[in-house]
């Protein structure tokens, strides 16, 4: 990471260079590079969304849209957030990002807390266990065989349980442990009459809130996106399709495309037949990313934190 | 780390002693044996004919059988050929495009701008691929979609770019590139962070002008980071992103574009075929695991930081 001081001599150096350059040919092709790549990747997310809120008659006769309508139309919105279909789907995206979110956080703080004391017998090897599964595994099958084992197929549990704890926000949590937080404290506190319980409860927790937001909002943000679990341990149980699944099923489904009812996906609703399945598809698209856009701003700065700490596993 | 006193506690005494810690490690590991380690037992089913109704432990074994099957059907090599030549396509494209982005981003003048743009970039990688892909997919459409609409109003004829075999593995790389080029230029961007800025002034003094600089300092500042990175990729050679090809794939495109994952799980779970699609992953969990071995001995022998 940039440090403050770093950072002040990088702009210090830049704004003297430019005064030394000048305007030059050199520049100009960095930022058209730089700003041409920024709008490939943003572009197609402003069509969506230009297309979600611009009546299709409108929409389907430009080639490339750039603004949006001066009167806004929210009539997808409203078709879409009446079915009942979405609500559901909305309903288990949300607890399953919840519960599964803030469980991995939990098994994995306590644990990453419990293997940083490496004095204690048995820690290193159990350190070793976690890390072993991100090189080896059971593989699907198995693994499919031991959530059927366990009765958890087509249910809730099935749909979160099987993939939580993940390694890396393991090793990020234990180095944390391991790194930031001062022995010295520890044994103060000790000293001064703390026992394991009271330490762990009075200094570590309060002291590690940042990384398990940080850890939490990475398991959150996967969560959300995960529809492998559907797929796999739930599908035969429509009550639980995820936000991602039903937007899978509408951009998949040709009868769906074609506007047919009675596929999959126009069952929610004989209203939604009505309207054009691009504009709905579009809409779709932009309801699922909405939370994500909404916590943006954090995601991309504990991300950028993560991934950085996550390069020095140690 | 160690302490010496900690080691010779016998057991239980350590129980006694720590079993706070103890007690704050139990849920963690029982979760991982019971999701990561017990389902291993599984595997025995790739050397066996498995009946779901005798179990693991009662089926009969067969040794090999359903490797030699495997590596005697000429279609499992085109998997393994298509998942090679997309990784090949991914490191030859997106593996340098990367590093070409996070030294265009580091030389662009305005620290705001760059601020933006980065904001930009970074974000189709916290989608999921269906939602990007999805994305893709109405980009793409033949009857509606933008690159069909231009490719009209120029007067050519629509193209039904995701049925086409020849187009699949262009759009995968390029797709993956939107996606994750952007944030994949983090790294780089923190290594280049770091580069003493003395450097630049010397050689401005010298004469050199950005360009130069930013071949002869800038990027061998990055050349651990990118060989890291590099090593990275092809221990992943025989991997490949099962979210994004089942996004874009469709039966029409297996040719071209069905992968290792997606191979497994079609075999698996949709035809049953429990022992071949074990022994498919055996398989590749074990290259997969030689090659990142391999990997994290030579990063560490090349004296920059070890993977774990």
């Amino acid at each position: 990471m940039l440090s403050k001081m770093e950072m002040e001599s990088q702009s210090n150096y830049r704004k003297s260079m430019r005064m030394k350059m000048g305007f030059n040919f050199y520049d100009v092709f960095v930022a058209v590079f730089c700003v041409g790549f920024a709008l490939l990747c943003f572009y197609p997310m402003w069509y969506v969304l230009l297309g979600s809120i611009t009546p299709y008659s409108d929409f389907s006769k430009t080639t490339i849209p750039v603004l949006p309508p001066l009167v806004p139309d929210f009539s997808y919105y409203g078709a879409i957030l009446k079915t009942g279909v979405f609500y559901n789907a909305l309903t288990v995206s949300f607890a399953k990002t919840l519960f599964a979110a803030s469980l991995s956080v939990l098994l994995t703080a306590t644990m990453a807390y419990a293997v940083s004391k490496t004095h204690v017998r048995g820690m290193p090897t159990i350190n070793w266990l976690v890390i072993l599964t991100m090189f080896f595994s059971g593989g699907l099958i198995p693994n499919y065989m031991l959530v059927k084992e366990l009765g958890m197929l087509n249910t809730f549990w099935g749909l979160t349980l099987p993939w939580l704890l993940g390694a890396t926000n393991f090793i990020i949590m234990r180095n944390y442990f391991v790194a930031a937080i001062p022995q010295d404290l520890e044994e103060a506190a000790k000293i001064d009459g703390a026992n394991d319980i009271t330490v762990f409860f009075r200094v570590i927790v309060p002291l590690s809130k940042p990384t398990m937001a940080a850890v939490f909002l990475f398991e959150a943000v996967s969560q959300w996106n995960d529809w492998y679990s559907y797929l796999i341990y739930a599908q035969r149980e429509p009550m639980l399709k995820p936000l991602v699944w039903v937007l899978k099923e509408m951009l998949t489904d040709p009868a769906a495309s074609a506007g047919a009812s009675g596929s999959n996906i126009y069952q929610m609703s004989r209203d939604l037949a009505a309207f054009p399945p691009m504009g709905l598809k579009m809409t779709t698209i932009i309801l699922s990313m909405l939370p994500i856009i909404l916590f943006y701003p954090f995601l991309q700065k504990y991300f950028v934190k993560g991934i950085l700490i996550g390069a020095v596993k140690g | 780390m160690k302490e010496a006193q900690g080691k010779k506690l016998g057991l239980q005494t350590s129980l006694k002693k720590h079993w706070f810690i103890y007690l704050l490690v139990l849920p963690g590991l029982l979760y991982v044996l019971l999701f990561r380690y017990v389902p291993m037992y599984g595997i025995l089913i790739a050397f066996q004919d498995y009946r779901p109704r005798r179990g693991v432990l009662g089926s009969d074994f067969v040794g090999f059988k359903h490797f030699i099957n495997l590596f005697s059907d000429p279609y499992f090599f085109k998997v393994i050929w298509n998942t090679f030549i997309i990784n090949v396509y991914g490191i030859v494209f997106g593996f340098t495009f990367t590093i070409f982005l996070a030294l265009m981003l580091n030389e662009l003048m305005s620290s705001k701008l760059k601020r933006v743009l980065q904001t930009l970039v970074y974000l189709p990688n916290f989608l999921s691929w269906i939602i990007f892909g999805g994305i893709i997919i109405l980009f793409l459409s033949p009857s509606e979609g933008l690159v069909n609409g231009i490719i009209k109003a120029f007067g050519g004829k629509e193209t039904y770019f995701l049925i086409e075999q020849d187009y699949f593995r262009t759009i995968v790389t390029v797709t993956n590139i939107i996606k994750n080029a952007g944030f994949g230029t983090i790294i780089y961007l923190a290594a280049l962070a770091s580069v003493d800025q003395q450097q630049y002034e010397s050689a401005t003094i010298d004469g050199a002008n950005r360009r130069h600089m930013m071949l002869h300092i800038t990027l061998p500042a990055i050349y651990p980071t990118i060989a890291v990175m590099l090593l990275m990729n092809l221990a992943g050679i025989f991997s490949a992103n099962f979210e994004h090809i089942y996004t874009l794939y469709n039966p029409l495109v297996y040719e071209t574009g069905d992968v290792i994952p997606t191979y497994l799980y079609r075999m698996g779970l949709e035809k049953g075929e429990y022992e071949i699609s074990t022994a498919v992953s055996l398989v590749f969990n074990i290259i997969g695991l030689i090659t990142l071995v391999i990997a994290n001995k030579i990063i560490k022998k090349m004296n920059v930081v070890g993977i774990v």
